[in-house]
């Protein structure tokens, strides 16, 4: 049997009688007999309605109905339901009449495009707000951490150096080899047309040890242990552990900015300087693999280059970059308020700002260095 | 009723990991329209038991069977019936609204204001009308357990599943949860089963009953829970529904 909305019609009067299964299955078909139905009832003042060949009925059936009631109500159309015939089909859509509420609907939260850019401008005065704010305790915390050593958790500090530090270690070497094979490539086809190919070993060692090699050791740092970071506080501060620290009366700051912020500072030197020796060793493979110069050669004019200059300016700026990652990481993870999704991005945004962080400072340090002429 | 074929029906089910028996000779039937409970102390395998009505787990042995479902087993595709997590596991990203929305746009061809006519009915049901715009974060736990129901009902199930609904709620949001389970049986004529261990609830809104103890691995008692309190010689049982001290019951080894 099929969906059936039979109206017989009088002038005032007409008799609705409901056949077939009325449930989510035939629902499209439920929704045009309604609408055919109701173009029939036009200006009816009164309806008696029966259920009795209704073989099935649920909860979308009822509704599409019950909604059909409820605007022939609102027409000024009373209507008289048989239930005694079919109790349980009467039951469910009485339900579903008398559950409804009449509420003002909200706004929708999909916004113009115009009013979003506009309430994203909005935002960035109050986020720079809450770098600073967290920059200044995170600033406070260190004094503090030093008065009172018990407020940090130095027990996680093994297992965050061995994650951030030993665990990375086969990636960031791998980049900083890679880098170096291309700075080689690079140096003897551009130097090599001069007939300058014994100045590749000095053209590695100075782009590597002074700018590549913090560079890329900090961006591999910052999109693995970034991301570790932010997603590992954001999820502690989504299940509310962040607040259980708090309510036991310490300082998540403290807690866990500091040792995580310490053992960056103390392993991002170390990856930065193996990662030194991997990039000469790809300047060294590039070199032999396309020019005739020996290794013992390269390694010669190698190592009257590594100068202390050289190797500071670059070593020199790890702790900062390592100190940045670690802020704008924790700081995100901090900042996370809602669920699942919150902390995805969040964790976006601290990988983002943090190698973003990291090239800004680098830049940075590059031209204070050239103009101090070193 | 009383001849109709149950709904749910358990034979000689085992459960367990490896080696490790968990339960077995679990046996058991679910009547159609009634609300039947899971009980039992922590770690006696309810839960366990919820996961593999719903298919999330394979039993060891034994046989569950749901009439018109066979046995329960994931598979892509429209679920045969609707489960409530304890949480409510709403999708945080999404309004209740949407987060209603998606079993009906994913598995019926319906889209456009019918799906947003239907959204309502059910928010309305279950008494969140005015919410359909906000964000699962936005809510108390009680009503986060009403949208997942809402939710749950979407696509007309006739068989719901609550693991723990009033857990963690305060009495009066738990008393309207167990109002709400009631008039899903009894004016909807769902067929519900409840993992659960708040006994005013119990008492309010189960037909039927079974009892799963950790030491005797299995059901210990089996019936209307209102009977069983009053009138079980087990020890257990007894000690279970009167809230008497778990010191004086008896070791039924295992």
């Amino acid at each position: 049997m099929d969906v059936n909305i039979r109206v017989d019609r009088e002038p005032d009067h007409a008799t609705i009688v409901l056949s077939g299964p009325f449930d989510l299955a035939h629902s499209s078909k439920v929704m045009h007999a309604v609408q055919s139905a109701e173009a029939h009832l036009q200006g009816c003042h009164s309806a008696d309605i029966s259920l009795a060949q209704v073989n099935r009925i649920d909860g979308t059936g009822a509704v599409l109905l019950a909604r059909l009631l409820d605007r022939l109500a609102a027409n000024g159309c009373r209507t008289d339901i048989a239930g005694g015939e079919n109790p349980e089909a009467a039951r469910v859509l009485a339900l579903y009449r008398q559950r409804r509420t009449d509420h003002p609907s909200l706004p929708s939260r999909t916004m113009n495009p115009l009013v979003q850019l506009g309430a994203t401008a909005a935002q960035i005065p109050a986020k720079i707000n809450d770098a600073f704010d967290f920059a200044g305790r995170c600033a406070v915390a260190l004094p503090k951490a030093a008065a009172a050593p018990m407020s940090v958790d130095w027990r996680s500090l093994p297992r965050l150096m061995q994650e951030i530090g030993a665990d990375g270690l086969p990636v960031a070497s791998a980049a900083n080899l890679l880098v170096g094979i291309i700075v080689g490539f690079l140096g003897v086809s551009q130097l090599g047309r001069f007939g300058a190919v014994a100045f590749v070993p000095e053209l590695v060692v100075v782009a590597h040890f002074r700018e590549l090699a913090p560079l890329i050791t900090a961006m591999v740092v910052a999109g693995r242990s970034g991301s570790g970071l932010a997603s590992e506080i954001a999820t502690m501060k989504v299940s509310e552990e962040i607040d259980a620290l708090r309510s036991m009366g310490f300082d998540p700051v403290r807690w866990l900015v500091v040792p995580r912020c310490l053992a960056l500072v103390l392993t991002l030197p170390l990856l930065t300087w193996i990662g030194n020796a991997m990039g000469v060793a790809g300047g060294l493979a590039a070199t032999m693999v396309i020019t005739n110069m020996t290794a013992r050669a390269y390694i010669h004019a190698t190592l009257d280059h590594i100068t202390v200059a050289n190797l500071l300016v670059g070593l020199v700026k790890t702790p900062f970059l390592a100190l940045a990652i670690g802020l704008i990481a924790c700081g995100q993870g901090l900042l996370t308020q809602g669920g699942a999704a919150a902390v995805g991005s969040r964790t976006t945004n601290a990988v983002v700002q943090s190698i973003l962080g990291v090239i800004v400072i680098s830049a940075l340090f590059t031209f204070f260095f050239v103009l101090l002429g070193i | 009723m009383a001849l109709a074929r149950p709904h749910i029906t358990v034979d000689d089910l085992r459960v367990g990991w490896g080696t490790r028996v968990l339960m077995e000779h679990v046996t058991f039937d679910v009547k159609r329209g009634s609300v039947f409970a899971i009980l039992g102390g922590s770690g006696s395998g309810k839960s366990t038991l919820l996961r593999h009505l719903i298919g999330l787990e394979r039993p060891q042995a034994g046989r569950i069977d749901i009439e018109g479902v066979g046995e329960p087993q994931y598979h892509e595709g429209a679920p045969p019936f609707g489960v409530l997590f304890q949480s409510g596991a709403l999708f945080s990203s999404m309004t209740l609204a949407e987060n209603l929305a998606l079993p009906l746009t994913m598995w019926t061809p319906l889209r456009g204001p019918i799906v947003r006519e239907l959204v309502q009915a059910k928010l309305d049901l279950v008494g969140l009308g005015p919410f359909s715009e906000h964000l699962p974060g936005e809510l108390s736990g009680g009503m986060k357990k009403r949208a997942g129901i809402a939710r749950a009902l979407m696509l007309e199930a006739d068989l719901l599943f609550f693991d723990e609904p009033s857990a963690g709620l305060d009495p009066i949001s738990a008393v309207e949860l167990d109002q709400l389970i009631l008039t899903l049986s009894r004016d909807l004529g769902i067929t519900v089963v409840i993992v659960t261990h708040e006994l005013p609830s119990i008492f309010l809104v189960a037909d039927d009953c079974i009892v799963l103890d950790k030491a005797a691995k299995g059901i210990v008692a089996r019936g209307d829970p209102r009977k069983l309190r009053d009138e079980s010689k087990i020890q257990f049982v007894h000690n279970f529904f009167t809230r008497s001290s778990p010191g004086a019951s008896t070791d039924q080894g295992g």
